[in-house]
């Protein structure tokens, strides 16, 4: 069964002005950092995929997002970039619930997912369900210790396809689309873990691409890898937005304006300013984006 | 209040310091260099137009001496920003300083190669008969001189204090040193026309206004680099 809902045939809603308009800060009454005119004119342009509206978390009794407004435009990597602990994975981590796995969490406001507006963070939303949608890579390669094939077949094998020619091609399918089909495909019944740091990465891609997600989540997926498995990785996610919408958090400042076509920094679990990132990275709008972007943070 | 909203209505002055203080020492060192160059430029715009205006061919001579090291400066500005941009990576005001200092350095360049045909210019007036049109309009020469001078002067120094009132400022005046350029152009030319054997020093006299009014739109383009760096929309 394929959960997926066909992206393609639907049109996801406009994003209206006031979706990002009415950011607040916490214990304010006046909006502030709201986003300006031309930076709406950019997401305008691009439909929505997802939306976080006025999204809350807490670990505990600690709050670790702040009221996020954020729109994801579809078939656009948008990058989250920030200090440590400015909540960029925690937000990265409640489009999967990964925090369900963790107990004593709480989420507030929506994440909505277009074209069928499911709250991602919802009570009812099953949140197996929603890592069916979203696909997830991690910072450093986590192939199963199992064959190639075996890994990129194992969410198919958990929806029930278990047609040796449909996994086969669905495999190769998968293999290509992150680009190292060509250096395993004489070795698809080897150990995944005998592979480089690079293509143990790329399998780990193909692995969450083989499931056909709507947004893929990349949580700082080159920061173990060296230039040249990087510069694979970075190619591949330009690619890839062609059919998936992406999500990333780096630390790496060069690398989130090379990828991303939007750039959103965080602080202190706000979000302070999102914008194209040829914006952001030539004249934000916010001096502490600037701060943070030129190395300005003591 | 929280955190973020604290800082919106700032602005990151490029001479901030940063974590890094390799990044800071490139950026002073860039700063400095145009600061020097600006310097030099300011000197070699003055001492030519004196030459010109009070027929001192000496003081021509070293203007024209003084050139190379105006196209020195230009050039070790462009080495050390390309090294910058190579080496640190910079983004946002750190990327907008790296090109605008190039770019300022264009600038003051050619308000030097202005000096320098002024000065040229200086030095050919012995040979030029009683009655030269250069001396009919040297009260023009002198306020024009003194106009580009100063906004030369104030472009550098908005650059060097990122003041961006007194960019702005520079950028206003202009069209009064246009004005006073039409101005000359209009009493110089009544002389070709009243002697054909004043057409070779008329037309080196009008180069010398031209090149007067030239300097002025470099420290016009150098003022609207300063808001550049600042991050203010200069395209209108």
């Amino acid at each position: 069964m394929n959960t997926n809902v066909d992206t393609k045939t639907a049109t996801p809603p406009r994003q209206t002005a006031t979706m990002q308009g009415d950011t607040r800060a916490p214990g304010s009454d006046t909006p502030s950092l709201s986003i300006a005119m031309e930076e709406r004119k950019a997401f305008r342009a691009n439909p929505a995929k997802a939306s976080a509206d006025k999204l809350d978390f807490w670990y505990g009794s600690n709050q670790a997002l702040k009221n996020i407004n954020l729109v994801i435009p579809e078939h656009q990597v948008t990058a989250l970039i920030g200090p440590s602990g400015c909540g960029k994975s925690t937000f990265l981590r409640c489009f999967n619930r990964m925090h369900d796995l963790q107990a004593d969490t709480r989420y507030g406001g929506a994440i909505t997912l277009r074209p069928d507006n499911v709250n991602l963070v919802g009570p009812e939303t099953d949140p197996i369900e929603v890592r069916m949608r979203i696909g997830m890579v991690f910072q450093k390669p986590n192939p199963f210790p199992k064959s190639v094939f075996e890994n990129v077949a194992y969410g198919l094998r958990l929806r029930g396809i278990n047609n040796k020619a449909d996994l086969a091609e669905r495999v190769e399918k998968a293999l290509r689309g992150a680009a190292i089909w060509d250096e395993v495909k004489d070795r698809l019944n080897d150990s995944a873990l005998a592979l480089s740091g690079g293509q143990m990465q790329r399998v780990c891609i193909s692995r969450a691409l083989a499931t056909e997600p709507e947004i893929l989540l990349f949580d700082e997926p080159t920061s173990a890898l060296d230039p040249i498995a990087t510069a694979k990785i970075e190619e591949l996610i330009s690619e890839l937005r062609q059919h998936v919408t992406i999500l990333i958090v780096t630390h790496n400042m060069q690398q989130a304006a090379r990828v991303s076509d939007f750039t959103a920094f965080m602080y202190l679990g706000e979000l302070v300013e999102v914008d194209a990132t040829s914006k952001i990275f030539t004249n934000p709008s916010k001096k502490a984006t600037e701060d943070y972007i030129t190395g300005r943070y003591g | 209040m929280s955190v973020t909203e604290s800082v919106v209505m700032q602005r990151t002055d490029p001479t901030d310091p940063h974590t890094s203080s390799s990044v800071d020492q490139s950026v002073a060192g860039l700063r400095l260099h145009a600061l020097e160059m600006g310097a030099l430029v300011i000197d070699q715009v003055a001492g030519a137009v004196r030459a010109l205006v009070e027929n001192d061919s000496a003081l021509a001579h070293a203007v024209l001496a003084r050139e190379a090291r105006v196209d020195e400066y230009e050039k070790q500005l462009d080495r050390d920003s390309l090294t910058f941009i190579a080496l640190q990576q910079p983004v946002a005001s750190d990327l907008r300083l790296a090109r605008a200092i190039v770019r300022i350095g264009r600038e003051l360049e050619r308000a030097g190669d202005e000096a320098k045909k002024i000065a040229r210019f200086a030095l050919t007036l012995d040979k030029a008969a009683d009655g030269s049109p250069v001396l009919a309009v040297s009260r023009q020469l002198r306020h024009m001189a003194a106009l580009s001078g100063s906004m030369l002067r104030a472009a550098v120094r908005a650059a060097d204090e990122m003041d961006l009132d007194l960019a702005r400022a520079v950028l206003k005046r202009d069209a009064e040193l246009d004005a006073e350029f039409a101005a000359a152009l209009r009493l110089v030319m009544s002389y070709v026309l009243e002697d054909n054997r004043f057409l070779r020093p008329t037309i080196d006299t009008i180069f010398a206004l031209k090149g007067l009014e030239r300097i002025g739109d470099h420290a016009t383009n150098i003022a609207e680099q300063v808001l550049y760096m600042k991050g203010v929309d200069i395209s209108d």
